[in-house]
């Protein structure tokens, strides 16, 4: 029965996933080529490995460690703080490449992405592979950059291709040879498929992929909620998942977080952090005109063990003045004295349209619509003279301190150079190559 | 709604009954009675009509003028002085094109022998050579390995 194939025709589908290799480091080596072959990490401002370049990842330097730990097993180790900017810019421009060979790109996240080439080998005159591997190509040529790409009949599939074989890798999956991918893989490494999930599915007798696959629908439908049988789907090469090719413009949820240097047992400090992700949530909540019904607040602590609490709110809103008092009620629940901090969080939950956005009774709309007055303007000065030209009272204090003192307080070489015409907040929208010559 | 396109004709019966007419002269409308005969009184278009929009339609924007290909270019700022024939100084930034490859002649971006450097680009037979706009420095000539990043395409220069 294993050899039976998941489906006869090849190519019902053919949905390509591309996750960029290393993404963070392979920026940073692509605009530093004196930097290629070595082991280059991102994160310095985080005291903790957001990026490793698969130089440092084969000298065993891994997501998450700490700094401190990896000067100790490699102690070479090129060391940067996150430059978003310039990674947000080679981003937008893989998107932009893949858009050139489909109009069909989901993009997934800052470096992944969906692309559908059903139905394009004719216009490229060649095998879904060829187009894949221009991609890659291309993308390498273009951007320095490297990436794995996987496809197959449906995303979950493709995703399974793309991390089959990393870096730089191209793995076909048609759907005479799925099977063979889907029996060595742990059940757990599909795609959806969490701890919890693989823990039942271990305990009816399904440890891989091929097996859960291989189950009959009226299994699945007893014991499996819908994202499951879903997954099933794919797994089956059937795509239910389609690829989204609008550009985000909604959010189910916004968090920000933001790590200090050095860490503060100082309440006003602490507070003020979180006032100031309070504020830069809001912002972005109301740029995509949302309001949150739910607000959940943490503080992590120096030894990184952390806390948070819930916080749900009578009314839907974006505006971090209706939203302080409750947060320092949550944040006087969390708050220990004499404990050294280092990082606060907010993430606003329960997200609805403002446009669908209903007032009781009780509610005071005279007032809500000065409010609302009030925050466009802010909204408007912000765009003009920059982020937090005017803030609360409550997040002045972030303002004394910089966020990160000593070492951890460098910032990335594009921030530091200032070119003719370009102000602290507007640089030009090329990312810079820095080689002497 | 605002084009730029003019998709129909109006034409006025002698009753000033408006009709639309087709590009092909089909009446679109059928629940409008034919009348004896039209005028032709003008186009007109959808929107307000944008003489400026019209006229500015085939410009560049300096942006578009200086970067060809936007996916793939990226600005560096030159620090030597070995390109200073060719109007490129200390100090100037310059747009490389990392898609293109380089012809003879090109000024590039390269990598030899382990160095970076902005030279001319020259191919005569099966050898290349890289050659500076200054007489202070000599041609080179790659022993072991050339890469070539990119291609410079303008040069920026601002002084206000």
């Amino acid at each position: 029965m294993d050899n039976q194939f998941i489906s006869l025709s090849s190519w019902p589908r053919a949905i390509l996933h591309l996750d960029a290799d290393a993404f963070f480091a392979s920026c940073e080596q692509a605009i530093h080529p004196e930097l290629r072959g070595r082991p280059v990490i991102t994160g310095k401002e985080r005291g903790i490995v957001a990026a490793a370049s698969y130089e440092a990842k084969a000298r065993g330097v891994q997501r998450g460690v700490r700094l401190s730990d990896v000067k100790k097993i490699c102690p070479d180790a090129v060391i940067l703080p996150s430059d978003y900017e310039t990674y947000s810019l080679f981003s937008v421009r893989m998107f932009e490449i893949l858009r050139r060979f489909s109009p069909d790109v989901e993009e997934y996240s800052i470096d992944e992405a969906f692309v559908d080439l059903t139905g394009l080998r004719r216009s490229f005159h060649g095998p879904y592979e060829m187009i894949a591997a221009k991609m890659q190509e291309t993308i390498q040529q273009e951007l320095g950059l490297s990436v794995s790409v996987g496809v197959s009949l449906s995303k979950v599939l493709a995703k399974i291709g793309s991390k089959h074989s990393k870096p730089h890798g191209i793995t076909m999956i048609p759907g005479r040879d799925v099977h063979l991918f889907l029996e060595r893989l742990p059940v757990e490494k599909v795609w959806g498929i969490g701890p919890n999930t693989a823990a039942f599915l271990n305990k009816c007798g399904i440890t891989t992929a091929l097996q859960f696959a291989r189950k009959d629908g009226a299994f699945v439908k007893k014991y499996l909620s819908k994202p499951y049988q879903e997954v099933w789907n794919e797994l089956n090469g059937r795509s239910v998942y389609p690829v989204k090719t609008e550009t985000k413009n909604g959010y189910q949820s916004i968090s920000k977080a933001k790590t200090f240097t050095p860490a503060s047992a100082d309440e006003s400090i602490v507070f003020a952090q979180l006032a100031k992700n309070l504020e830069n949530a809001c912002i972005k909540a109301r740029r995509y005109r949302l309001a949150a019904t739910r607000v959940i607040i943490f503080l992590r602590k120096q030894d990184f063990t952390g806390s948070g609490v819930e916080l749900k709110l009578s009314r839907p809103t974006a505006y971090p003045v209706e939203l302080f008092e409750l947060l320092r009620r949550g944040f006087r629940q969390l708050y220990q004295l004499k404990t050294l901090y280092r990082q606060t969080g907010v993430v606003l939950a329960g997200l609805i349209e403002e446009k669908g956005m209903q007032y009781s009774l009780f509610d005071d709309t005279t007032k809500i619509e000065k409010m609302a007055k009030i925050y466009e303007s802010v909204d408007l000065i912000s765009q003009k003279y920059g982020k937090h030209t005017i803030q609360h009272a409550a997040s002045l204090p972030t303002k004394l301190q910089a966020q990160h003192e000593g070492a951890r307080g460098d910032i990335p070489v594009r921030r530091a150079i200032l070119l003719k015409g370009e102000n602290k907040r507007q640089r030009l929208k090329l990312p810079m190559l820095h080689v002497k010559v | 709604m605002r084009t730029n396109t003019v998709f129909l004709k109006v034409v006025y019966s002698p009753e000033d009954l408006a009709v639309l007419v087709g590009p092909g002269g089909v009446i679109r409308d059928a629940s409008i009675t034919m009348p004896q005969s039209y005028r032709v009184l003008g186009l007109v278009e959808a929107g307000f009509p944008s003489p400026a929009e019209e006229e500015l339609r085939d410009t560049l924007s300096l942006d578009e003028f200086l970067i060809q290909n936007p996916d793939a270019c990226f600005l560096l700022k030159v620090s030597g002085d070995s390109m200073t024939g060719a109007g490129i100084l200390p100090g100037d930034l310059v747009i490389v094109d990392r898609g293109q490859t380089g012809k003879s002649g090109d000024i590039v971006i390269a990598e030899v022998d382990g160095e970076w450097t902005m030279k001319y680009l020259k191919k005569s037979g099966d050898s290349v050579y890289l050659v500076p706009a200054n007489p202070s420095y000599k041609p080179v000539k790659p022993k072991h390995e050339l890469k070539i990043a990119g291609v410079v395409t303008a040069v920026v220069r601002k002084y206000k």
